[in-house]
């Protein structure tokens, strides 16, 4: 069964030139949500991002479950019915057993990424 | 679902029961999943083809007559039905020899093709824009989304015989009986009818069938066929069964209900019907019970086209779904002089399934939950489902809870409300266009009410806005309209190229609202020495946690909204809790909330307003400000204002207590309007209302008549008109 652990992320609405050009902490995943929008699982330094206007606001809504790749394969093949990324790396988003989840493919791992109003129902519906 | 046939590994159900020479219907068996004549309740499941599925030792005698109807799951001990998505280059659905061919042919050019068949134990219901192919197995329900074609390869089905006697056992085409044979399954005497089995020993009977005889021995079961020769003569065939060679049809049913989509047939499935001979009499329709006569009944009323025919006399529209049956209406309708008239619209399901089945997949819209959600519950609350949120009704005493609120101290969890950040030196003009009011002139640090208006003036939000920066602005919404209003802003943003960052923190923010009169007594306790004045916020930790504080009110009490990360709301609440003991802090929740408003005349968006409200209507004409160059809304609002009023919102108050909401206001017998909210006001010792009524003559009626007890129309706010509680 899933279960799902507070992640340390920041939120970082930005122009999105800037979001391109900015330097990520070490080994932070970075799931692009949105050309102007980034979440970043690390704590970011607003200074770090060159667009004076960027709002960087820590975020605590973020629940994460890290599992192996052939178990969310099985999981999101039953879940969801999107086609899922065939690159070893990537960042998808989408619904997943009806609820709204970000999902990052790490080579052999793959991490479900769900807001915390949505995880009672994220761990009832996928265990 | 019961397991479906794997026929090259082991025997179906059917010819299972045949071979131990077990009861099964009657009709004419075909083997192939095309008639209605083997279906059973299996396992308690209704409409189980015994053809096409494995004989196993789980399945419950089969019952033949699902009377009176069959039965309707319910959501009880059985588990929801799986479902699986593949995604693929090329679907081919069926598996004979042309499915085969194509399958190979398309691996040979690289495509990741997926195969279904329902003998490979996958039963294909439907082709659906997407496009997506459905399957049920023995798995689940089976979603295939392939980027390329669909090749229905599905091939052709036997024609049933027209004829008295159609319903008797020994019945089978002859593709039945080769298939029978090969099992080592005795038919005795088989008499062939048409086209003889290939390898079935039979003996031929030459001549048109006429009718099938029971058995002098069992009558359920045939024993002779009658054929009628070209002179009109006719002969009786004494048999243990008929193998009827009656011609084939295409199983085209999925490539019909494909039109218009990337499907292409191949094989069989695309040869042209035979046609057999018109009926003569006996029964078209064994789903339905439809008989030749029938057919004669509804064509003399007029009902000459196929469609028509099946409205008038349902035949068609039973489990086969008319792969019996359309062979015979069309040569009976062809007969009668009409052109032959191709088959009917496939219907969504060419297959029967469950309704667990049909709802494979499918998951209700989750409703959030706030991070105190666990807290509520762990208070006895009653949550409700409010504003697209799980929500606090009530903690069991309503009264108190409205008592805190107004004498001593009350908390209540506001973390649904719609929380945004703007920022960017497009902001001031981004939101000086979306709001009826001033933006460049609220001060840093000051916050003020606004309506959100759509472009033909109506009021679609309300909310909060709070100047944090000379660029930068935090904006609040109702609770359930922060995702429109998220579209809305950006929408608007993109629109006039403004410069500006948006952020949604409706989620990532909790917010407690403090309010009472002795909010600040508590806030102080919690380590907030100088609160901020009315319409004022600042950040400041509460009780070690880090809060932007907001000084508003809903309540009419002083009231402090601290927005703060999710992560800290329950160690924040509870804090407040614990300090706050013996001020008399309690929670309150929804029910207590909406009377607290309604006293002051608040109104909520969605429940008081209408789809069409303008600021006048809603009494709110203070929150525009037409001297403002621009603002969405901003003509229709000059337009709508020069207009004779036709409503307004109003406030209402009257003895006894509260109607309930959407009660009809009367002026005399005149219907003048609806209540929105009601509620009884322990502090005024009356109910009070917020309602719409309507204009006489260009006035607003004063005396009404609400639930048959005479009602008096009053100013708003109900209490504390000068608001001097909440700016205490």
């Amino acid at each position: 069964m899933l279960a799902p652990e507070r992640l340390i992320a920041t939120r970082v609405a930005a122009a999105p030139d800037a979001l391109d050009a900015t330097q990520w902490p070490a080994d932070a995943i970075v799931l692009r949500t949105a050309p102007d929008e980034a979440v970043v699982l690390a704590i970011v330094d607003a200074a770090a991002v060159s667009d004076p206007h960027a709002i960087v606001a820590r975020e605590t809504s973020l629940f994460g479950a890290w599992t192996d790749r052939p178990a969310a394969v099985d999981l999101l093949g039953r879940h969801c019915d999107w086609e899922l990324p065939q690159a070893s790396r990537a960042f998808a988003q989408g619904a997943v057993a009806g609820l709204p989840l970000k999902v990052w493919f790490d080579d052999e791992r793959v991490l479900f990424v769900v807001a915390a109003p949505f995880v009672v129902d994220f761990v009832e519906r996928c265990r | 679902m019961p397991e479906f046939a794997r026929l090259m590994a082991r025997e179906s159900l059917l010819t299972a029961r045949m071979r131990r020479g077990d009861t099964v219907a009657g009709g004419t068996h075909c083997l192939a999943g095309d008639c209605q004549n083997c279906l059973a309740t299996i396992d308690g499941v209704a409409y189980v083809r015994m053809c096409q599925i494995a004989d196993t030792a789980a399945h419950c005698a089969p019952q033949f007559t699902p009377e009176p109807l069959p039965p309707l799951e319910s959501d009880g001990d059985r588990a929801a039905t799986p479902t699986r998505a593949i995604h693929c280059d090329v679907v081919i659905i069926g598996q004979g020899p042309a499915g085969r061919a194509e399958a190979e042919t398309a691996r040979a050019t690289g495509l990741h093709v997926v195969t279904l068949d329902t003998r490979d134990g996958q039963d294909v219901v439907g082709i659906y824009p997407g496009p997506l192919v459905v399957a049920r197995t023995a798995d689940g329900m089976l979603q295939v989304y392939p980027r390329g074609e669909i090749i229905v390869a599905t091939g052709a089905a036997e024609i049933q015989p027209v004829a008295p006697g159609n319903h008797l056992r020994g019945l089978v085409t002859s593709r039945a009986a080769d298939e029978l044979h090969e099992l080592g399954i005795s038919l005795g005497t088989t008499v062939a009818v048409g086209t003889p089995p290939s390898t079935a020993p039979s003996i031929s009977a030459a001549g048109a069938l006429v009718r099938f005889e029971a058995s002098a021995s069992d009558d359920t079961r045939v024993g002779a066929v009658v054929t009628r020769s070209a002179d009109g003569t006719e002969h009786c065939h004494v048999c243990d069964t008929v193998a009827l060679g009656l011609g084939f049809t295409p199983r085209d049913a999925l490539l019909r209900m494909a039109r218009g989509m990337n499907v292409r047939g191949f094989g069989d499935v695309l040869r042209t019907a035979d046609l057999p001979p018109c009926p003569e009499s006996g029964t078209v329709c064994a789903c339905l019970g439809v008989t030749v006569d029938d057919l004669r009944s509804v064509h003399a009323r007029g009902f000459h086209e196929l469609e028509l025919v099946k409205r008038a006399t349902l035949a068609g529209t039973g489990p086969c779904q008319g792969s019996a049956c359309v062979p015979h209406i069309r040569a009976f309708l062809a007969a009668q002089g009409a052109a032959l008239q191709p088959p009917f619209t496939a219907r969504p399901l060419t297959r029967q399934v469950t309704l667990g089945e049909i709802a494979a997949g499918a998951h209700h819209v989750a409703t959030p939950r706030t991070a105190l959600d666990a807290e509520h519950r762990a208070l006895g609350a009653h949550m409700e489902r409010l504003g697209g949120w799980w929500r606090p009704w009530h903690y069991g005493d309503v009264d108190a809870e409205y008592r805190a609120v107004r004498h001593a101290v009350s908390v209540c969890d506001v973390s649904t409300l719609g929380k945004m950040q703007i920022s960017g030196p497009g902001a001031v003009a981004l939101l000086e266009h979306l709001y009826p009011l001033p933006i460049a002139s609220l001060k840093v640090g000051r916050s003020r009410y606004a309506l959100l208006l759509d472009e033909r003036g109506y009021v679609i939000d309300d909310g909060m806005i709070c100047r944090d920066g000379e660029t930068r602005f935090t904006l609040t919404f109702t609770s359930g309209g922060s995702t429109f209003a998220e579209l809305w802003v950006r929408d608007w943003a993109e629109s006039i190229g403004a410069d500006a960052r948006i952020l949604n923190q409706t989620a990532s923010l909790g917010a407690i609202n403090v309010t009472g009169p002795l909010a600040k007594q508590l806030l102080e306790r919690a380590g907030v020495a100088s609160p901020p004045a009315f319409l004022h916020h600042a950040s400041a930790e509460v009780a070690g946690v880090p809060c932007r504080i907001f000084r508003l009110s809903f309540t009419g009490e002083v009231s402090f909204e601290l927005h703060h990360d999710v992560a800290d709301s329950v160690a924040l609440w509870r804090r407040l809790m614990e300090l706050g003991t013996d001020l008399g802090v309690r929670p309150h929740g929804l029910d207590a909330l909406m009377r607290l408003r309604l006293e002051k005349g608040h109104i909520i968006v969605g429940q008081d307003t209408d789809f069409d409200s303008t600021p006048r209507r809603l009494n709110h004409e203070w929150a525009v400000r037409l001297d403002k160059p621009a603002f969405v809304g901003r003509h229709a609002v000059a337009r709508t204002n020069a207009i004779a009023l036709d409503r307004q919102l109003c406030g209402f108050a009257m003895d006894g207590q509260a109607p309930a909401e959407g009660a009809t206001i009367w002026n005399g017998e005149t219907f003048a309007g609806f209540v929105t909210s009601a509620a009884w006001s322990p502090t005024l010792g009356h109910s009070v209302m917020l309602g719409w009524l309507r204009l006489v003559d260009g006035e607003l009626p004063t005396q009404v008549t609400i639930d048959k007890r005479a009602a008096r129309r009053v100013p708003t706010p109900f209490f504390d008109a000068e608001g001097a509680r909440a700016r205490a």
